[in-house]
């Protein structure tokens, strides 16, 4: 009896030619895509704490505040009366708006307290003081 | 008379280990990538004062003062306490009294840090209602 040859079963691979394109392709779109935090100008060393949150990065408006005493919102330099009309100009952008204060350790509580004043007249009623973890 | 050329050997560059170059690259950017988070204490500021606010008087048992002065001195209702003990004798007043509220007066010569350390205090000992003022 004639044997039937059975038709060889193609085998599967998997085409591995293109792995390298899609590699280059991830890495060139991390690559673009990472923007390096610029070494900021303004000197800030931040206190330490311990029980600190992360802060939403979408609604936070960062306040420097540096040792001088010199307020820098968005890159831009302002004097303490002038935070209140940013602020209501921010939270009318952002309703959920947090202040994030990046205040340096050595500055003294009375700037602060006239820049959370001006915040609670303009409603910027949210706040965060920036600190670095406790090591 | 005519002998048959020897074929000449094409010169190729291997690529099969490309896509190992590029993963190895891509894992280094994906590992040694940090993402810049932002950490901080929150605080919700209180509304601004105006005519239709209505004060609300605390009882003088549901109100802890504690006051930093110029050169960072702690005091919780007006003894003088070490900075060690500050989180523990909070932490037993707030167990006795859910409603404790805690106002934090910081001088306006005092530094920045001392209030944010003070704050991180209070935070820890459980301290939820914290309000702060200056003089």
């Amino acid at each position: 009896m004639a044997k039937i040859k059975k038709a060889a079963r193609p085998q599967a691979e998997i085409p591995t030619a293109s792995m390298s394109d899609i590699a280059f392709l991830l890495l060139i779109f991390f690559i673009v895509s990472t923007v390096f935090v610029k070494g900021k100008v303004i000197k800030v060393a931040l206190p330490r704490a311990e029980s600190i949150d992360k802060i939403p990065r979408s609604h936070a408006a960062t306040l420097y505040v540096d040792r001088a005493g010199n307020i820098t919102i968005d890159d831009y330099s302002i004097q303490i009366p002038q935070i209140e009309n940013v602020m209501i100009k921010k939270l009318y952008e952002d309703f959920n708006l947090i202040t994030c204060f990046r205040t340096d350790r050595e500055v003294s509580y009375g700037v602060m307290a006239d820049i959370m004043n001006q915040l609670r007249k303009a409603n910027a009623l949210r706040v965060s003081f920036e600190a670095k973890r406790k090591l | 008379m005519l002998r048959p050329r020897k074929k000449r050997d094409m010169g190729g560059i291997p690529t099969s280990s490309m896509s190992d170059v590029a993963f190895l690259l891509l894992i280094f950017f994906l590992s040694t990538t940090k993402f810049d988070m932002k950490y901080g204490l929150g605080l919700v500021l209180p509304a601004p004062s105006t005519e239709e606010t209505v004060k609300v008087r605390l009882k003088e048992d549901n109100l802890t003062r504690v006051m930093i002065d110029r050169e960072g001195r702690i005091a919780v209702n007006d003894d003088i306490v070490p900075f060690e003990e500050v989180r523990d004798k909070i932490r037993s007043l707030v167990k006795d009294n859910p409603d404790m509220v805690i106002s934090l007066k910081t001088d306006r010569q005092s530094n920045y840090n001392n209030m944010i350390i003070v704050l991180d205090q209070l935070r820890l000992a459980g301290a939820e209602k914290i309000n702060l003022s200056t003089n």
